[in-house]
């Protein structure tokens, strides 16, 4: 007993239906803090992000070179299983009677035609969370709409203000919902569930609303707009409590640093690591207010002292002084950043095709119970076997035939 | 009634000290019937000095931000630099599941205030600090905003093509993010909690949320050699374009997915858009053609002929009839006017007695089938139930008139 609970959710298995973007990442977060996650792929029907870009030296042969796959699905295990094919629902069902969590984020009625909707489901398992990911609920108009996560970034109101004033919004140049807003709310969900049932002992339905989860991290546009009766502006890189607030250029290629400064101590600082130009003394200058009035000149005058710095010392040197600053880092250099790596925030595991390769673990770190990458992105069915005749009590000759009726495939 | 008897976040308690960082977690656990109180410095959460604000009125109450986060939640104002208000942070703790804050690191310790004198008599105590860079690290004592964090984790690099300078996402998502993941972690340490009996503490930090949003960048170096930065530039994949009264994202196409595109042809040829043949090619499918400048140039073109005669709805329900993915890039109006929201019942209007009005909020993110998600009360005016909750946890009328006194808490 003292010992069987070290990692959160040791003892929770995870019947996992769900793939591409927002359902594997938040399994793998279930995963990573001990719970047991079975990946239902087949062979007939892969998970579509395994021919994702990028692969490995940028040859996609085969099924297991995507970085973009592996990254969603470290420590889990993966079966074949055609549910095409009739005999499959059995094999599911055993899963199910042993699962705490199955999710799926297919599009509405695909459970159902299986008849694995949470109707039939919870006759088989009382106490399992069955999780849906719908992209707009239920129900409504809009309900059999599509999108993918640039879409639903734009729907959402993520995108409208990411924008420089006077040109198209660009909103954040990824799925971004799918990676974090829609991943974040499930996770909280089912726990939400898990935890419930420790007090009544019954599983019950998680339904996710993707745009919905996604709006509530975005929620100053339309609440300005029914208070006000204003759309709010494009945001460039600037922040209305703030000045000077930007990205400014320093020397390098596609090299920036992001100075943000709020308080009129912060200006002080900046304003004497500039040397104290005679420009930072003008009235135009002197509050906050004036500041954001004349946000256009402040920032030229800031640019003109940041071009021709080096990004990495000029935010050492800011940051000594209480001034927050941030080089704008691409990917490897936050993968080479000695704070990430220190943190343990990525992570190498060997895969058999790809060999050595980069993951990152789920951004929360516990004192006491650890979150522990432990193997890469499994392969199409590499735990078939082992799953039917572990945990699922299958015989070697069940297994042999399911495979050649084309079951386990 | 069975159900509300053994309901676990009815029961659920939750200290809430965070500011312009972290509110959104404790908002969570709210929304799910937990009873959530939103300790704040005696001048005040500086959320509440950040806009909008309502009827553009800038007052102590008006922060939509503030309104919307803390909503749900009772407040009450205590000052953590008075001896006696210490005393009070570690007397809510004993008998709290969960304690959220977003104090730089080190400032709990050393007014007395670390997780294991907090938990000392309540093992069971989750203690969830939000900061810019955690608490371990080279840069853990560093200061951050949402601008810094978002450049350092490599995050902000991705909002922009080519050599453009990349752009910031509205409402702070470097914070929002580290703040659904801090409810995460919370509820997992709650869960680990309720089986051993040991809390812990839990350590997010704003810039591994960031880290952990690169989606496929940090892949593409280390697979390919390759730095990446934003989708927008690839004809019909994820990119946005002008309409009668705004913009559109469309993604008619990803990869090599020709059934995806055909509709996008189809739906081009039955609107009649002029030129619409030129899409009716085999050279779209290749992903090399859609991000030359001639297939870049040819689609906004042709597609834009179309699109600037149409608004943003027309687009959105003509094009999902066709099953193309497109959407509008929604303001705030647009979402308040949205169809689906509207019929779902998505946004709540409640009416606020301090503000004199009725404030708008966004709805469930989820719905289940037994715990009941909530709007909850609005937000706490300052110290406004400082009172009821100290007598809630033994202090007397007394006690807290000389709290009240000695300025370490504050009551409206």
């Amino acid at each position: 007993m003292p010992n069987s609970f070290e990692r959160a959710l040791q003892g929770i298995t995870v019947c996992d239906f769900s793939w591409v973007g927002a359902g594997p990442i938040a399994t793998s977060v279930l995963a990573q803090c001990g719970a047991k996650v079975i990946k239902i792929e087949s062979l007939k029907r892969p998970d579509i992000l395994r021919k994702g870009e990028p692969f490995k030296d940028g040859d996609n042969t085969g099924m297991d070179r995507s970085g973009y796959f592996a990254n969603r699905n470290a420590n889990k295990q993966d079966i074949a299983l055609n549910m095409g094919h009739p005999d499959a629902r059995e094999v599911a069902v055993r899963l199910i009677k042993q699962s705490d969590i199955i999710i799926n984020n297919f599009r509405v009625g695909q459970m159902e035609k299986w008849n694995l909707g949470w109707e039939d489901v919870q006759k088989i398992n009382p106490r399992i969370i069955y999780v849906t990911m719908s992209l707009q609920g239920l129900n409504g108009p809009h309900s059999e709409y599509m999108g993918y996560g640039v879409n639903l970034n734009a729907l959402c109101g993520l995108t409208a203000r990411a924008a420089f004033p006077g040109q198209p919004p660009f909103g954040t140049g990824t799925n971004y919902t799918d990676h974090v807003m829609v991943p974040t709310h499930t996770l909280f969900g089912i726990m939400a569930a898990l935890l419930e049932r420790e007090a009544t002992g019954r599983g019950q339905t998680v339904t996710i609303s993707q745009l919905e989860a996604a709006i509530s991290m975005v929620p100053s546009d339309a609440m300005a707009y029914a208070a006000n009766g204003e759309v709010l502006p494009p945001l460039g890189c600037g922040d209305p409590q703030a000045a000077p607030h930007g990205v400014y250029t320093t020397l390098g290629y596609r090299k920036w640093l992001a100075i943000a400064v709020f308080t009129e101590e912060e200006w002080g600082s900046l304003k004497k690591i500039m040397g104290n130009p005679a420009w930072a003394e003008d009235q135009k200058f002197a509050t906050l207010e004036a500041r954001l009035r004349n946000q256009e000149e402040l920032d030229a005058r800031i640019e003109a002292w940041t071009t021709g710095q080096y990004s990495d010392w000029l935010m050492d040197e800011l940051l000594r002084n209480g001034v927050k600053a941030g080089m704008v880092k691409d990917a490897r250099e936050a993968i080479e950043d000695p704070h990430l790596r220190q943190r343990g925030f990525w992570a190498y595991l060997n895969h058999p095709v790809v060999g050595v390769s980069l993951y990152n673990r789920a951004p929360v770190k516990f004192s006491r119970t650890p979150v522990i990458m432990e193997t890469p992105a499994p392969s199409i069915g590499q735990h078939t076997k082992e799953v039917l005749s572990g945990m699922l009590g299958y015989s070697e000759q069940e297994i042999q035939k399911m495979t050649s009726d084309q079951v386990l495939v | 009634m069975m159900i509300m008897e053994n309901n676990y976040f009815s029961k659920l308690k939750v200290l809430d000290f965070t500011g312009e960082l972290g509110p959104y977690t404790a908002k969570m656990f709210a929304g799910i019937g937990a009873e959530v109180i939103h300790l704040e410095p005696l001048d005040g959460d500086p959320l509440r000095q950040v806009g909008p604000f309502y009827k553009n009125a800038k007052t102590p109450d008006s922060s939509l931000p503030f309104c919307c986060y803390n909503s749900g939640k009772r407040g009450l104002a205590l000052n953590l630099d008075h001896a006696d208000g210490q005393a009070v942070l570690r007397r809510l703790c004993a008998s709290a599941d969960l304690l959220v804050e977003s104090f730089a690191p080190g400032y709990l310790t050393q007014r007395g205030l670390a997780y294991e004198t907090l938990s000392a008599k309540n093992p069971k105590l989750v203690q969830t600090s939000i900061t810019p860079f955690g608490h371990t690290g080279p840069l853990a004592q560093q200061v951050g905003s949402d601008l810094t964090c978002a450049a350092m984790s490599g995050f902000l690099y991705l909002a922009g093509v080519g050599h453009e300078k990349p752009v910031r996402s509205p409402d702070n998502q470097a914070y929002r993010m580290a703040e659904a993941y801090a409810a995460v972690g919370s509820t997992i340490a709650l869960f680990g909690a309720q089986r051993s009996g040991k809390g812990q503490f839990v350590d997010v930090a704003c810039i591994e949320a960031g880290a952990g949003a690169l989606e496929n960048a940090a892949q593409f170096w280390d697979l390919e050699g390759k730095i990446r930065r934003g989708r927008g530039k690839e004809a019909g994949t994820a990119t946005i374009h002008p309409c009668a009264d705004g913009y559109i994202a469309i993604v008619a196409i990803m990869g090599k997915n020709k059934v995806m595109w055909t509709p996008f042809v189809e739906w081009m040829k039955q609107e009649g858009v002029e030129e619409w043949e030129v899409f009716d090619n085999d050279k779209w499918i290749e992903s090399a053609y859609r991000e030359s400048k001639e297939g870049y140039d040819t689609f906004c073109r042709v597609f834009e002929r179309y699109t600037m005669q149409h608004d943003k709805r027309y687009i959105y329900e003509t094009g999902q009839g066709y099953s193309v993915a497109v959407t509008p890039v929604s303001n705030g109006k647009d979402l308040l006017e949205n169809p689906q929201l509207k019929a779902r019942g998505y946004w709540h209007t409640v009416h606020n007695e301090t503000l004199g009005g009725n404030v708008v909020y966004p709805g469930a993110p989820y719905e289940f089938g037994e715990i009941r998600w909530q709007q909850g009360g609005n937000a706490p005016r300052l110290g406004q139930h400082t009172r009821e909750v100290l007598a809630e946890h033994g202090y007397a009328k007394q006690d807290i008139d000389a709290l009240i006194k000695a300025g370490a808490v504050y009551a409206e």
